[in-house]
């Protein structure tokens, strides 16, 4: 079986390498468009914020006989009648399936001034590629102001990644706040006041209308509520759109991205296939590469027979979302927001604290964690994500999945404050010693720790309770006198 | 010798009195111990901690009551055979000997030498282990010979061989680990399994850095709290994301050792490319524990690393990563960590495997294993059969092949062409092996089981011959403990009855088998040729003698000579691969094989207490552990309790794709709510391997004890409850 794969990204290189290893019979020739083999996009924030080292992000691809990589070479056109892809050397590949993993381009807003026709003016950038990470990381050393265009998870991340390089960042957004999609208003309004503290001023209900340049670089950017902001640096993170343009020039059917069904299959063909953030699946796309992973997998499974070729639930549990920002700790999954109650039962749980910069919202519905809102929470965003994900039971009050890290904090540990102890209590864990037992053993003469160890063997495995036998020494001297000075040999001498 | 080991006095083999040193009968660390007969006394001996560098004069309440199991109540004491009612009868051993060497005999002649198979322990002494890799091989010429070693250390003996040319356990003395700024320890509880290790971890908890990365809350996660170190509690079987988590950010925040990888490593550009898509936000959905504590562990140990001028880190690894259908990736991206940081083959850091059982790096070395000789060779490997059986005086055409590991062993037993007779020595598989009840299945299927016990353990209770062994006190030997260290043991009062041990009941077999030499009674003897079979194999023991040990020299094999001074420090001159380099292996997270679904949607995993030993054999049969740890129990959080509607002390109802089984409910918050804890050690209705999974490692045939998907339920009925 001969196997075309469009796009050398995240998703398409995972998938290839995924079907080599599942499909002895499979020979995959992958077209890529980028020169740079796959790289990992989502840690593109992290390089502008620098917690990441662009070296990091290149991804592994697939290598070997059944397999021809070519980076730096673009498909440019297809012919589905004759089952070839052609590519932009000229050379025509044949198929028995084509997989179109294309990605999304960012969206680049209609604003005045940002483009002349060599393309976007220097200072002004959206964040897709690798090229533009590190055209910002260059700009960042004389950079002293910048502003963000789009409060959703891209644009939070690249904002305070620039706060925390010590840039001045006013974040743009259309909403009336930020990451709408996925936050109702009080946790908008925590998360807003979490910016702040980390550096970023946010201005709601206003889109950057105009770039105003200096001698051809960018000086300030006017809003459309008419204000001027000054800045050397402009990032629009305004969304993405699916790559579909080639799959369009096939007579493929497209809407907002490639259209698929259950099986990630075309229609209108069922030899091709989309995956990631080009393709359109009836639950639709949420551009998060868990998504696109997913469907790789899925297709493989699909085409190999394997077992987690059927979905185990109707609902998509990879749409977590996280945002991955020092000092903001955001996820939302499943039903967050302003969200729709539909048929079903739900139960929702919330705890709004913005004195504390905390808000968390659980929603559950027949057992199961259905949505959550974490802002400000990190053991509860974890412990969350990782429940939504396995779909593991609930409480059934489902107010114990909010409070319940708060009581773990507190100690579980063994009591070790020695008038805090009961007599049955046990003192020495590797050898079963009690409270009581030891406070007889002093009683009954024993002075020291070693005393105590001979006569009971508290304190003769780890070592850890000596100092708690030592306190109990020094208590029982302070209540009473010593009665005598027998030592009883429970367990021999241990001095070797 | 460093000053850290200014403990150990040259004389530290010589017990104070008329006792005898030696060490203890249960775990890997084996403390030292001294040995006193009490001849008036209810006990033949009085047991007391001895001073030694591993366990400073501590031992556990196993240690101190470990006498207790030399007098135990149902002791065999005379060789046992199955009766026409379905009991036993006493024999003498001629007659017991003979019956199991014609019911061999039997078998070979019609199903030929294979029809025979051996399985061994890792408690057995490295002479016993010897003897029996050495008897299956030419007495009975099986290649089916496996031992449940092969439930304890094969992933990380597989990983470190591949990955580092060598399997030494840690790799150094323990007492290292005290200048050490920080220790991590993945899926290992030595504060119960082991607890004199933990006066080990002092230094590294001071400075804050004992780092514990295990599912519980256990009794070595509590030794991180209040500053001194930290706890990560991940999903059960997702330890591995959080091992590529942290090799993630120590590139991503460019923390590793370029030099070192540069000079000591290959694979980097590999280990680069596969953890590039583990960034922690990542890692934290999968894993559970938050990004910002994957990345606050990274940059912790980083900084205790030697490059960012550090006192030294330690990365050790135990069973809750290894005990894993993807056990040995999981050491992988263990080792991957150590490496990127720079800390193997350098004093004052490193990497090891936390070995579990008495004798399990001894154990691992000498031949018991399915595919290898003694002195860790490969059977399959011409030149290791030549030098073995030329030790041996036979053709090496006549050495069998490599056999199959543990778990495809005792599964298939009594099927058509597999084995129809077993030899059981040093273990209790009906209640240590996975899927316990389909062991036991397979064990009834046998035309013929013999088991060598001290104790009727519930394996010996399937025999149709019981053979009565000698037991630690009451033998001679040695042991290599987890650090690699070759140890006397010593006997001090002599065996019960009849009991024998197995170097003689082997000899005496082997003669019934046509093999009447090569098989010496003399424990002496019987290392001395394993020091010369073991001689120029990677496990070289061929400068140790008996004598040098008893002078009170401290010996960590290798010891190729009689004037080596053996290595107590592995790799600081180059790893024993082919080019000298480490190799970095990249892998991934796969999850486990039978993951929470909708009709079992927690995670089960299990694990010892501190009062019991593996199956239980020994210790069950020791009234102080016994109330201190008397029944099965599963330990499960208030929130999830609440939820099943069950209360402290109430009887609940597990069940996997596997099997059924009962136990006491314990409620503590020290587990997470996805999650139920069992131990391990005892047999019937509240045996937790009924429970778990025998999914194996493709590597190194590890079951996956570890984890899987389960559902609990209050017991049904009360005689259900009673069962218990």
């Amino acid at each position: 079986m001969n196997v075309i794969v469009i796009g050398h990204g995240m998703v398409g290189s995972q998938f290839v390498e995924d079907l080599l290893a599942s499909d002895e019979h499979a020979h995959v020739t992958v077209l890529g468009r980028e020169p740079t083999g796959p790289y990992n996009r989502v840690l593109l924030s992290s390089v502008v914020a620098g917690a990441t080292d662009p070296s990091m992000l290149a991804m592994s691809a697939a290598s070997g006989d059944r397999v021809r990589v070519l980076d730096g070479v673009a498909a440019v056109d297809i012919d589905r009648d004759a089952r070839t892809v052609t590519d932009s050397r000229g050379d025509v590949h044949r198929y028995d399936r084509l997989v179109f993993a294309t990605g999304s381009q960012a969206r680049v807003p209609d604003i005045h001034g940002i483009a002349t026709d060599r393309g976007l003016i220097p200072g002004v950038t959206v964040l897709k590629d690798l090229a533009d990470a590190t055209g910002i990381v260059k700009r960042i050393p004389k950079a002293r102001r910048a502003v963000v265009l789009g409060a959703g998870v891209l644009g939070l991340e690249v904002a305070t990644g620039l706060a925390a390089r010590g840039i001045a960042v006013t974040l743009v957004h259309h909403s009336g706040r930020v990451m709408e999609r996925q936050l109702g208003d009080a946790a908008a309004n925590i998360a807003t006041g979490s910016l702040a503290k980390l550096g970023v001023r946010v201005v709601t209900e206003t889109s950057v209308a105009e770039a105003l340049d200096r001698r051809g670089v960018l000086q300030s950017v006017r809003l459309t509520d008419g204000t001027q902001v000054l800045c050397d640096l402009l990032v629009m993170c305004a969304g993405t759109q699916p790559s579909t343009s080639l799959a369009r020039r096939a007579g493929l059917p497209c809407e907002r991205g490639i259209v698929v069904d259950d099986a990630l299959a075309s229609p209108a063909d069922d030899r091709v296939f989309a995956i990631g953030d080009c393709a359109q699946p009836p639950e639709g796309g949420t551009g998060l590469v868990a998504q696109g992973w997913d469907q790789g997998s899925r297709l493989v499974a699909l085409w190999t027979g394997r077992a987690d070729a059927g979905r185990e639930s109707d609902d998509d549990l990879t749409n977590v979302v996280r945002v991955k920002a020092q000092g903001l700790d955001l996820v939302t999954m499943g039903l967050s927001g302003k969200f729709d109650h539909g048929e079903r039962e739900l139960r929702a749980v919330r705890i709004s604290d913005p004195a504390v910069g905390r808000f968390v919202e659980v929603v559950v519905s027949h057992g199961l964690l259905v949505g959550a809102t974490v802002v400000g929470d990190k053991a509860c965003a974890a412990e969350l994500s990782a429940m939504y994900s396995r779909m593991t039971p609930v409480p059934p009050d489902p107010a114990h999945l909010i409070v319940r890290p708060l009581a773990s904090a507190a100690s579980a540990a063994v009591n070790t404050d020695p008038a805090q102890l009961g007599d049955d209590d046990t003192v020495c864990q590797c050898n079963t010693v009690s409270k009581g037992r030891i406070c007889s053993a002093i009683d009954d003469g024993c002075a020291s720790v070693d005393d105590v160890a001979r006569a009971t063997r508290a304190g003769t495995g780890c070592g850890d309770c000596r100092s708690v036998v030592a306190a109990l020494i020094q208590s029982r001297d302070a209540a009473q006198a010593p009665s005598g000075d027998k030592v009883p040999a429970l367990a021999g001498h241990g001095e070797g | 010798m460093p000053a850290s080991h200014g403990t150990a006095s040259p004389g530290h083999a010589i017990a104070s009195g008329d006792a005898v040193a030696s060490h203890c009968p249960y775990c890997a660390l084996q403390c030292a111990q001294s040995l006193a007969p009490t001849p008036a006394g209810r006990l033949p001996l009085e047991v007391t901690g001895r001073e030694f560098p591993t366990n400073r004069g501590g031992l556990c309440q196993k240690g101190w009551t470990s006498a207790e199991v030399l007098r135990a109540k149902d002791r065999i004491t005379t060789p046992l055979v199955r009766s026409s009612d379905g009991g036993y009868r006493e024999a003498d051993w001629n007659e017991a000997l003979d019956l199991v060497a014609d019911g061999i005999r039997g078998i070979q002649d019609r199903c030929g030498a294979d029809g025979i198979a051996v399985f061994g322990g890792g408690g057995l002494t490295n002479e016993k282990a010897y003897a029996l890799g050495k008897f299956a091989r030419i007495a009975l010429k099986t290649r089916f010979i496996d031992y449940n070693g092969r439930f304890c250390m094969s992933s990380a003996a597989a990983v470190s061989n591949r990955s580092l040319g060598m399997d030494r356990g840690l790799g150094f003395p323990l007492s290292d680990l005290g200048g050490a700024d920080a220790v991590v320890v993945v899926g290992s509880n030595m504060a119960a399994t082991m607890p004199p290790f933990v006066q080990h971890l002092a230094g590294a908890r001071e400075r804050g850095g004992l780092i514990v990365i295990d599912p519980r809350e256990t009794a070595t996660a509590r030794l991180a709290k209040d500053g001194q170190g930290m706890h990560l509690a991940p999903v059960p079987g997702t330890d591995l994301v959080v091992l590529l988590a942290l090799a993630h950010v120590i590139l991503a925040e460019g923390l590793a050792d370029r030099d070192y990888l540069d000079a000591r490593t290959n694979g980097l550009d590999d280990i680069r490319r596969s953890v590039a898509a583990w960034w922690p936000e990542r890692a934290e959905q999968v894993c559970g524990v938050p990004a910002e504590g994957l990345r606050s562990v990274a940059r912790l140990l980083a900084a205790a690393s030697p490059s960012h001028g550090g006192r030294g880190a330690y990365v050790l690894t135990g069973r809750g990563l290894e005990q894993s259908s993807q056990g040995t990736d999981g050491v992988s991206a263990a080792i991957n960590v150590a490496l990127l940081l720079g800390l193997i083959g350098r004093e004052g850091s490193g990497f090891g495997p936390v070995t579990g059982q008495g004798n399990g790096q001894g154990g691992r070395e000498h031949g018991q294993k399915s595919d290898q000789l003694p002195g860790y060779r490969m059977i399959t490997d011409p030149a290791a059969r030549a030098h073995v059986a030329q030790v041996w005086g036979i053709d090496p055409d006549d050495l069998p092949g490599p056999g199959v590991p543990a778990v495809e062993l005792l599964t298939t037993l009594g099927e058509p062409g597999s084995p129809q007779g077993l030899l059981v020595h040093g273990s209790n598989v009906v209640v240590s092996a996975p899927n316990a009840d389909r062991v036991r299945a397979a064990l009834s299927r046998l035309e013929l089981l013999v088991v060598c016990d001290m104790v009727p353990s519930e394996t010996a209770l399937m025999a149709d011959v019981i053979l009565p062994v000698t037991q630690w006190a009451e033998e001679d030997g040695t042991m290599t403990n987890l650090e690699g260290r070759i140890i006397r043991r010593r006997a001090a009062v002599a065996a019960p009855g009849q009991a024998q041990s197995e170097l003689w009941i082997l000899r005496e077999l082997a003669a019934r088998l046509g093999a009447p030499t090569g098989f010496s009674t003399d424990p002496g003897e019987v290392f001395m040729e394993l020091t010369r079979a073991s001689a120029g194999g990677k496990a070289d023991y061929a400068g140790v003698t008996y004598e040098r040990l008893d002078a009170g020299e401290e010996l960590f094999w290798p010891v190729p000579a009689a004037d080596h001074p053996g290595t107590p420090r592995v790799f600081l001159d180059g790893f024993p691969t082919p080019d000298g380099r480490a190799r970095m292996i990249a892998v991934d997270h796969h999850g486990p094989r039978d993951d929470v679904r909708a009709d079992a949607p927690l995670h089960l995993i299990t694990g010892r207490v501190l009062q019991h030993y593996q199956s239980g054999a020994q210790t069950r049969r020791v009234d102080e552990l016994n109330a201190a740890q008397p029944e099965p129990f599963v330990e499960l959080h208030p929130v999830l309790a609440d939820r099943l509607g069950l209360r402290e002390g109430d009887i609940a109802a597990l069940t996997t794709a596997r099997g059924e089984a009962l136990a006491a409910v314990r409620v503590s918050e020290a587990i997470r709510p996805d999650t139920v804890f069992m131990p391990f050690h005892w047999p019937g209705v509240g045996s937790a391997n009924r429970l778990t999974n025998d999914a194996t490692d493709p590597i190194s045939g590890m079951p996956e004890f570890k984890v899987t998907a389960v559902d609990i339920a209050p017991a049904r009925t009360t005689e259900e409850a009673a069962a218990l």
